[in-house]
């Protein structure tokens, strides 16, 4: 065992040579192609949805010959259906032309309707024994559609403001909320960093969470699995035997751990530039595209401190994982035997991906937190923990110091795993025949 | 400062790949290793150069256990042939010359020093698998020799290749060794040893049968070998008649014989004379490396290197 000592600077010759040739390769540059293409896609997706429903208008013709309709009755439907969540949308889904008074006719604008300047006639008329309005409306679209839904509640609310209207009751005035004020009990619960405690801010960083367990998830197979290819590659071009002279074992696990881990953090930071740069875009192309800026918001909850652990959890995690992948890599003779070689390690990393996505609904469970405290599901448990809640301190450097301790100890029986599998050829090597090999090898 | 090998043992599962192994090889020599396939070879260079650990048994070179020696005391040439595939030439050799602590910037000199030595300059720049089969190995003997190790290891290094690199090979073998260099090889090519090698060893399945200088080990088996040719008789039937005259390989236009160290090789001659013979060719000398190397590995069991009978139709 040469140990830490000698380390370097064979190690980094290696990790250098192992960057190179993968990003180097094909699949590499495809694969951040693609990438980096979903990421800024994802990001510029409210945009499309914006312009697919900007490009769709729905022209209503509504007709009346009431004249004692309340006073804000245009305002009702319109404000009904092209509702203002966001000020500065200037986009109106629902374009409302009004033919009111004994001005019009209604066989004239059912004329423009048949001509198809109009995809709907609402016609308003008033029961002359309740006194409540009556809605009828002409359409093609179909009665159970979005459109016609959305047309059918704001009729209601309009019947509604008619009633209040007729019982000398503005509509307005109901809706002003009252006065409403929270006294806790406990002062000192304000001390407490703010956690997110409404219901919608929970569910944002519950899909926070899943995203970023899956991106985690991905990035450790994805990666991991390269580095049993690149011992796989080596082994079954018998370059290895060159290397076994060249290098100690512990050299080389490091070196590919780090050289691949490198080339996929190149990919990852390729991904999020994109990202970025999409969020950045989505000012600029909405003024191309509808005349008007908007201000990006980044995604809700990703806190510089759940990046941060995002990324500390990703390195440890990726390494960790990555040295089991090339033990496992060691033992086949054959780059076409790595997916099966690797598949109990498959099966750890999505035991701990399903644990944690149960665990996102009791984050703050027992078994949840023991279990973020396992070296192999702490990359996925102790982000989780870290979006959805909140962890003290100590309890997110415990969880790093047994990861750590984890990773040393795996270093170590990595590199006799395989500095006795890349000797061996052939048949299929059982656990066993390698422990025993591993027990007198260097 | 020899490289001595004391008492080597190396078992994998119930198999004894080296069985108590001890030899020396003295420095600046060309020394040859010898068996069959499965002797056991690569297996004792591997524990050499400390990629396998044995047993039991040590390994020293100039008096230092191998396990304390840098690994750029050794140069290896393995005898499954690799290189990265995809990777240009020269950046593999000066890869493996940084690995084995040569500086970077001389690396780039010392590996293009030596592709023009091996007269291959120009693929430099190409990747490994766009280069011949010849001039991969010259590549990987390259990538082996380029930090200047003072032992040089190379198992089977002229296997699967045509007589022209070999000339090559054999050429930068000799230079390695003038420039004082110790060379082990493996090989079961006996001409080549007997060309090359100061001293062998002959392995058969983990044991060292014989071992020392070539000259001492042709002698020790205490017999002649007479190769003799006469005009006008290619059989010589009388030869086998003669008192302590074994005929042992009837060539094309001559006959060997073996004759016990207690008879006169030269009654032969005499013998022949007197039958009024036209003796055109008459040599006394040692058995041939191949002779005693069938002898040795084959007494233990000749069934392995004879074919089964031919199975008779019922």
């Amino acid at each position: 065992m040469s140990g830490w000592r000698t380390l370097l600077p064979n190690a980094w010759y290696i990790a250098a040579r192992e960057y190179r040739g993968r990003i180097a390769t094909r699949s590499f540059l495809l694969g951040t192609i693609l990438l980096a293409a979903i990421a800024f896609a994802a990001t510029e997706s409210p945009l499309l949805i914006d312009y697919l429903q900007g490009t769709s208008q729905t022209s209503v013709a509504v007709y009346t010959s009431l004249n004692d309709l309340p006073a804000d009755a245009h305002q009702v439907l319109d404000s009904q259906l092209n509702p203002r969540t966001d000020s500065s949308n200037a986009h109106q889904e629902f374009v409302i032309s009004w033919f009111e008074g004994s001005g019009e006719n209604e066989s004239d604008v059912q004329h423009d309707l048949d001509e198809g300047q109009f995809a709907a006639l609402l016609a308003i008329d008033r029961n002359a024994q309740t006194g409540d309005l009556t809605f009828t409306l002409r359409t093609d679209m179909p009665s159970d559609g979005r459109q016609t839904g959305m047309i059918q509640s704001a009729v209601n609310y309009l019947a509604l403001d008619d009633r209040l209207a007729r019982a000398g009751v503005s509509i307005s005035a109901i809706q002003t909320p009252p006065s409403w004020s929270v006294v806790p009990l406990k002062p000192s619960a304000t001390d407490e960093p703010a956690k997110v405690t409404s219901v919608s801010g929970q569910i944002t960083s519950s899909i926070l969470s899943t995203v970023l367990i899956v991106l985690m998830l991905m990035a450790i197979i994805t990666y991991g699995t390269w580095v049993a290819m690149s011992v796989g590659e080596e082994k079954g071009s018998r370059v290895m035997e060159l290397m076994l002279n060249a290098a100690t074992p512990t050299q080389m696990l490091a070196g590919k751990v780090v050289g691949n881990g490198a080339a996929g953090l190149t990919q990852y930071g390729a991904t999020i530039l994109a990202a970025l740069a999409g969020l950045w875009a989505q000012g600029p192309i909405r003024q191309i595209v509808f005349g008007n800026g908007v201000s990006s918001t980044p995604p809700a909850g990703l806190s510089p401190a759940v990046f941060a652990a995002f990324i500390v959890l990703f390195l440890l995690g990726f390494i960790l994982y990555a040295l089991l992948y090339a033990a496992l890599g060691s033992l086949v003779s054959r780059q076409e035997d790595i997916q099966s070689a690797t598949s109990p390690l498959m099966m750890l990393i999505m035991s701990g991906y399903f644990i944690s996505i149960f665990g996102l609904s009791a984050i703050n469970e027992t078994w949840v937190v023991l279990l973020s405290y396992v070296p192999f599901f702490t990359p996925y448990l102790m982000l989780a923990r870290v979006a959805m809640g909140h962890v003290e301190w100590w309890e997110f450097s415990l969880a790093i110091g047994i990861m750590l301790a984890t990773i040393g100890v795996a270093l170590f029986l990595a590199a006799r795993i395989y500095s006795a599998g890349v000797l061996l050829y052939g048949q299929r090597v059982g656990l066993r025949q390698v422990l025993k090999a591993a027990r007198v090898s260097r | 400062m020899s490289l001595i090998i004391d008492s080597m043992s190396k078992c994998f599962g119930d198999v004894r790949a080296l069985d108590d192994i001890s030899l020396e090889v003295r420095p600046g020599e060309v020394f040859g290793f010898l068996g069959a396939n499965g002797a056991g070879k690569t297996t004792a260079m591997r524990v050499v150069l400390d990629i396998l650990r044995p047993d039991s048994g040590t390994v020293t070179w100039d008096g230092r256990p191998n396990t304390q020696l840098p690994r750029e005391t050794w140069g290896y040439l393995p005898e499954e042939r690799g290189l990265y595939a995809k990777m240009k030439v020269l950046d593999q050799l000066v890869f493996f010359a940084k690995l084995h602590g040569v500086k970077p910037r001389r690396a780039e000199a010392e590996a293009r020093g030596w592709l023009e030595r091996f007269r291959i300059p120009e693929y430099a720049d190409r990747r490994a698998e766009q280069l011949s089969k010849g001039n991969q190995q010259k590549i990987q003997f390259i990538a082996a020799i380029i930090h200047d190790p003072q032992v040089l290891l190379m198992d089977e290094p002229f296997t699967g290749l045509d007589p022209v690199n070999v000339a090559m090979l054999k050429e930068a073998f000799l230079e390695m060794r003038d420039r004082g260099k110790t060379l082990v090889f493996s090989t079961h090519q006996m001409e080549q040893v007997e060309e090359l090698c100061e001293s062998i060893a002959i392995l058969d399945r983990g044991k060292v049968v014989v071992c020392g200088s070539v000259r001492d080990v042709r002698r020790s088996t205490g017999r002649q070998v007479v190769r003799v040719a006469v005009e006008g008789d290619s059989e010589m039937p009388w030869l086998g008649t003669l008192d302590g005259v074994l005929v042992t390989r009837r060539g094309q236009d001559y006959v060997e014989a073996e004759v016990a160290h207690s008879h006169n090789a030269e009654a032969v001659l005499q013998a022949a004379l007197d039958r009024g013979c036209r003796v055109r060719h008459f040599e006394i000398t040692d058995p041939s490396l191949e002779q005693i190397f069938i002898e040795r590995v084959g007494q233990m069991d000749t069934s392995e290197r004879t074919l089964a009978p031919k199975a008779v139709p019922a």
